[in-house]
């Protein structure tokens, strides 16, 4: 368990200096946010590498912006029990706040990052698909400039994200709620703490002006796909439609039948299957309730 | 009755024990608490010996090979290695059972589980001795692997040890009565086949050994994680080859041992074969994964049983079938498979018993002694089955549980004899405390209640090898420059025996528990102690201390009473006072005292030291058949819990809402410690019961060797907890006080599965009770 390859390490102590080194360095590095799964798979010998480029301490990368109407933006290395306990946020987006509170156990959320955590790109993270659901976008920052992709389109499969080389994940922008939306997260592990999701979900509703009839839906699932996978056939059966029993029963089934799971020391793909629905049934509801009441 | 007993009553006629106690049943913070939680204190993996080197051992990838060949030229080339050893360096074989002794320090020949050690090494840093383990070459010849007992015993063809055909490791028949005739007359007969699976204990502090052999003197000091030192200490000397009096374990406080550690472990023989090899302190502690990878956790039983039951619903007759799986090698195999069998007897009258049982070997890390050992598996199926007794003839489970509940003076079957019970008394409290009668039977779909019952041993009446010397001596010394100093044994191992020790040794000498000092265990500093298992060390250390502080007492009590100018059995001595029982000062005035410490140094001005020392052995009983003593204890622990479950019937979440526990442990020594014991062992059970399970691929690989893939409950996973002690005084036992730590673990499972069965009417059978399972069943339910 100790770590056994001999690497190079660079603090570097600005922003710009942390670009330049992850350009000069490249593949040969690895970027260190928080640690919290760098560490363990070095230890574990997943991974070896030359050099880490730690920029945990960087405050340029560190911060929270909330201001009403304005959306949101968080620094790619703010630690998550900064997101989990900020007021702002957690009144604007309390199904991020919620899913950042339920990852790892304290130890680790004193220590970990957002930015970490969707650079990781595990299939089973806590946080990219309430970021999804939110229609959150990163900003990831080169020499070379900046760009912005949606969160979705930024995690490609296990451990694949669109990060190139000389790139780093700068900070993510969220944008406000609309008016009577909500969103909520949940997910399944056979644990209350210390899990990793056997399934995960976000689901943000957008009603009408009638707070009844559903104007727009994101339904994002975790841990079911090498990627959030966003539901396509959810919308179509909800958009334009009040909320009844029938139709949360049939939400269930049509998330089921996009989910993709497969199975392992955590659960079988089948029950993956049978919670994605229980998740979405549930979601569904407690978010149409909630953009009732926004 | 033994010797101690005797002098104890000789003694005694001082002072007659009342349930009016000053120290014992003071719930006293643990005296040992504040400097764990501050982190002041040096577990053994703290410690740091000057010119230290540090060990790695090289584990099999391989569940089952023979071992072709090893080169480890290359890691002794590597700059900072001192040595390497394998195999050939430790060929005389260990046990903790002497004379069914097969483990080896690493393996010789063969590897018969993943994980099984092959070499080790000792180098200058850690991270060199780990680079040196991926130097050594070891040539494998793969042989098929054996996973499941019931595969197991049908292939002689594959014998994982030699000399056992069909891999049966044991097996043992006992019959009493006449269980066939019994069955064949019962108006109820339950036929049922249960699993219960493969755990391991989750102790928080892997085991560590620090080994310093003096090549001088030829003595070798070890510093190690280990609640069985004496034990240690004797198969230390016989793989090392070294008189016991050239060794000497220190135990450092222990992180938890539940009875993890009470083998030795290969980090204790590597560390003392490198330290001897190269003349220097040699460290090895275990990664999470070598935990797994040595196991010593619960076994797992296929078990059939029959229970019939007349038409009054009293159980007439049991005929358990029990087959074990214990993994590669003995370890305590042979006592479980027996214990497993007695258990049967007790907390209900079983008139008629017959015990078939057999453990059997396979390709998987060896299962031990783990909390409860032996008592947990029968319990969860009888339990069960008890409750569905109940149902057929329409009485509550807590009506049959009551009927045939033992009681004080009851001699079992099987010989065990119970000199105190007031387990009717725990279900009482149980039901009456969570309104079990009111809502058992009327909870809505997916809401249950459950009640289970158990029993454990407090302290066993045989030791491990044929001796006849006592189980435990404990020794006071009394001074004016330290008080009272007490020397034993006995290994914390968390569960806070040295407090209870101090807090015994006080009660007697009449003074505060703060004030005793309790010296850590050293095979060479304390006295005998045969070990921590079978929830004895209250029990017996209770009547060597008390022994011991008699006599004490007996040389203190005539200079008292001279001073006091009266009789020297009308003094009494409490709170650092001795004091007339009939002389006051005055006529209203207090009772004539004098300060314990004046006592004290007239004494030792005039007579010089003062150390007593006292003893004790248990009463031992004729078992009548083979195994039969296996299980007989000189008392014993009771416990009835009742659990209520909520489950989420879409995701199959079984939610446990609230634990009601009601435990007789006699006269509590330390109640805050007994609640501890209580939550620990609901947090172990509920464990079991829902979550963990050690995952072993048909290959033998194991799956999931870390905290992070073997899920144990976390603090957000537990229930409320209700923990009561029922009002009990156990007279055979010192201070009245009984074991509280096995017990307590013993009716968790089948009270949750009770529960579960309450809430969707689905009887389940085997552990763990995954939200898979439990949606799967509901599904199926729903289907019909």
């Amino acid at each position: 368990m100790n770590i056994l390859h001999e690497f190079e390490y660079f603090k570097p102590k600005s922003k710009k200096e942390a670009l330049e080194l992850v350009k000069s360095k490249g593949s040969s590095a690895k970027v260190l946010a928080g640690g919290t799964d760098l560490i363990i798979q070095m230890k574990e010998k997943m991974i070896k590498t030359d050099a880490i480029i730690d920029i945990s301490d960087l405050e340029e990368l560190k911060g929270i912006k909330c201001e009403e109407g304005k959306g949101a933006e968080i620094l790619a290395c703010t630690k998550l029990v900064d997101i989990e306990f900020n007021a702002d946020l957690k009144k604007k987006y309390p199904a991020l706040t919620y899913a950042v509170s339920q990852l790892g156990s304290n130890q680790v959320r004193v220590m970990a990052t957002m930015g970490g955590n969707c650079c990781h790109s595990s299939p089973a993270a806590e946080t990219p698909a309430p970021l999804s659901a939110l229609g959150a976008k990163v900003v990831l920052a080169s020499l070379e400039g900046e760009r912005e992709l949606a969160i979705e389109d930024f995690i490609h499969g296990n451990r694949k994200n669109a990060l190139k080389e000389g790139e780093i994940l700068y900070k993510f922008i969220l944008p406000e709620p609309v008016k009577k939306s909500a969103c909520r997260y949940g997910h399944i592990g056979l644990r209350n703490a210390m899990e990793i999701d056997c399934a995960n979900m976000a689901v943000n509703v957008e009603l009408e002006e009638d707070k009844a009839t559903i104007k727009n839906v994101k339904l994002v699932m975790g841990s079911v796909s090498i990627k959030p996978l966003v539901s396509e056939a959810v919308p179509k059966v909800l958009v334009g439609k009040k909320l009844t029993d029938e139709l949360i029963a049939t939400t269930g089934e049509a998330a089921q039948s996009e989910a993709k799971p497969i199975s392992d020391v955590r659960a079988s793909a089948e029950y993956r299957k049978d919670v994605i629905g229980a998740l979405a049934r549930r979601l569904v509801k407690e978010a149409y309730e909630a953009a009732k009441e926004a | 009755m033994g010797k101690m007993y005797e002098v104890s009553n000789k003694y005694n006629n001082y002072k007659e024990y009342e349930r009016e106690f000053t120290e014992v049943g003071r719930s006293i913070p643990r005296l040992d608490g504040p400097a764990k939680v501050t982190g002041k204190v040096q577990y053994t993996d703290d410690l740091v010996l000057p010119r230290m080197a540090y060990g790695k051992i090289l584990r099999s990838p391989h569940a089952h090979a023979n071992i072709k060949s090893i080169d480890y030229n290359e890691a002794l080339k590597l700059d900072g290695v001192l040595a390497v050893i394998t195999g050939e360096d430790c060929p005389i074989p260990y046990g903790i059972v002497p004379h069914n002794a097969n483990e080896h320090a690493l393996a010789v020949g063969k590897v018969r589980n993943w994980g099984e050690g092959v070499a080790a090494v000792a180098a200058l840093d850690e991270a060199t001795a780990e680079k040196a383990l991926e130097l050594i070459k070891v040539e494998y010849e793969v042989l098929e692997a054996i996973v499941d007992p019931r595969e197991s015993v049908k292939r002689d063809d594959l014998r994982i040890h030699e000399n056992h055909p069909n891999n049966i490791a044991y097996e043992g028949t006992q019959v009493y009565g006449d269980p066939e005739k019994a069955l064949a007359e019962s108006d109820y007969i339950i036929e049922k086949e249960f699993y219960s699976s493969y755990v391991n204990h989750g102790f928080i502090e892997t085991q560590s050994a620090i080994s310093d052999f003096d090549p001088n003197t030829g003595k070798l000091h070890m510093y190690a994680t280990c609640q069985v030192p004496h034990y240690t200490h004797q198969q230390l000397a016989k793989v090392l080859e070294m008189p016991m009096n050239k060794i000497r374990i220190t135990v450092p406080l222990i992180g938890g041992g539940f009875g993890g550690k009470g083998v030795a472990s290969q980090a204790d023989f590597c560390s003392a074969l490198l330290s001897r090899k190269i003349g220097k302190p040699v460290k090895i502690t275990y990664e999470r994964s070598e935990v797994f990878a040595t196991n010593n956790g619960r076994h797992p039983c296929y078990m059939k049983f029959k229970m019939g039951f007349d038409k009054d619903g009293k159980i007439t007759a049991v005929d358990f079938n029990n087959l074990m799986d214990g993994g590669a090698y003995s370890g305590w195999g042979i006592v479980v498979l027996f214990y497993t069998a007695s258990m049967v007897h007790i907390p209900y009258m079983v008139p008629n018993v017959k015990f078939d049982g057999k453990r059997v070997f396979t390709n998987k890390p060896t299962c031990g002694a783990h909390r409860g050992l032996g008592g947990v598996q029968p319990r969860f199926a009888m339990e069960q089955m008890l409750d569905e007794a109940a149902e057929h003839f329409g009485m509550s489970p807590y009506a049959i549980r009551k009927l045939n509940a033992v009681e004080s003076g009851y001699t079992a079957k099987s010989m065990m004899y119970v000199p105190h019970s007031e387990y009717k008394k725990c279900l009482d409290e149980a039901v009456e405390k969570s309104g079990f009668l009111e809502k058992q039977g009327k909870l809505p779909y997916g809401k249950g209640i459950g009640i289970s019952g158990g029993y454990y041993i407090s302290g066993t009446s045989y030791t491990l090898y044929l001796s006849y010397k006592p189980h435990t001596v404990a020794t006071i010394k009394i001074d004016e420059e330290n008080g009272v100093t007490l020397f034993c044994g006995a290994t914390d191992i968390g569960q806070g025996v040295d407090t209870v020790m101090a807090q015994m040794a006080a009660e007697t000498l009449g003074v505060k528990t703060e004030d005793v000092k309790v010296i850590p265990r050293d095979t060479e500093i304390s006295t005998f102690d045969l070990g921590t298992f079978a929830s004895r060390l209250t029990f017996a250390t209770g009547w060597a201390i008390r022994q011991a502080a008699e006599k004490i007492n007996a040389e203190l009590f005539p200079v008292a009473a001279s001073i006091l100018k009266c009789r020297g059995d009308e003094i009494a001595v409490k709170d650092g006072y001795f004091y007339s029982i009939y002389e006051r000062e005055g006529k209203k005035g207090r009772n004539r005292e004098v300060l314990w410490t004046d006592v004290v140094t007239m004494y030792i001005e005039s007579n010089g030291p003062l150390t007593c020392s006292g003893q004790f052995t248990p009463p031992r009983r004729k078992g009548i058949q083979q195994g039969g003593n296996i299980g007989h204890s000189p008392t014993f622990g009771f416990s009835a819990q009742v659990a209520e479950v909520d489950i989420d019937l879409e995701t199959g979440k079984v939610n446990v809402v609230k634990i009601t526990e009601a435990g007789d442990c006699g006269q509590p020594i330390n109640p805050m410690s007994v609640e501890g014991q209580v939550h620990g062992s609901i947090q172990m059970g509920l464990g079991q019961a829902l979550y963990e399970e050690m995952q072993i691929a048909p290959d033998g690989r194991f799956l999931n060797p870390s905290l992070h893939d073997y899920k144990m409950p976390t603090i957000r996973d537990m229930p409320k907890i209700d923990a009561n002690i029922v009002e009990a005084y156990d007279p055979s036992a010192p201070y009245g006080g009984k074991e509280s730590g096995e017990g307590p673990i013993q009716p968790t499972a089948p009270a949750i599965f009770n529960a579960v069965y309450d809430a969707i009417g689905v009887r389940f059978t085997e552990m763990p009770l995954t939200p898979e399972k439990v949606l799967n069943a509901i599904k199926a339910q729903k289907a019909k």
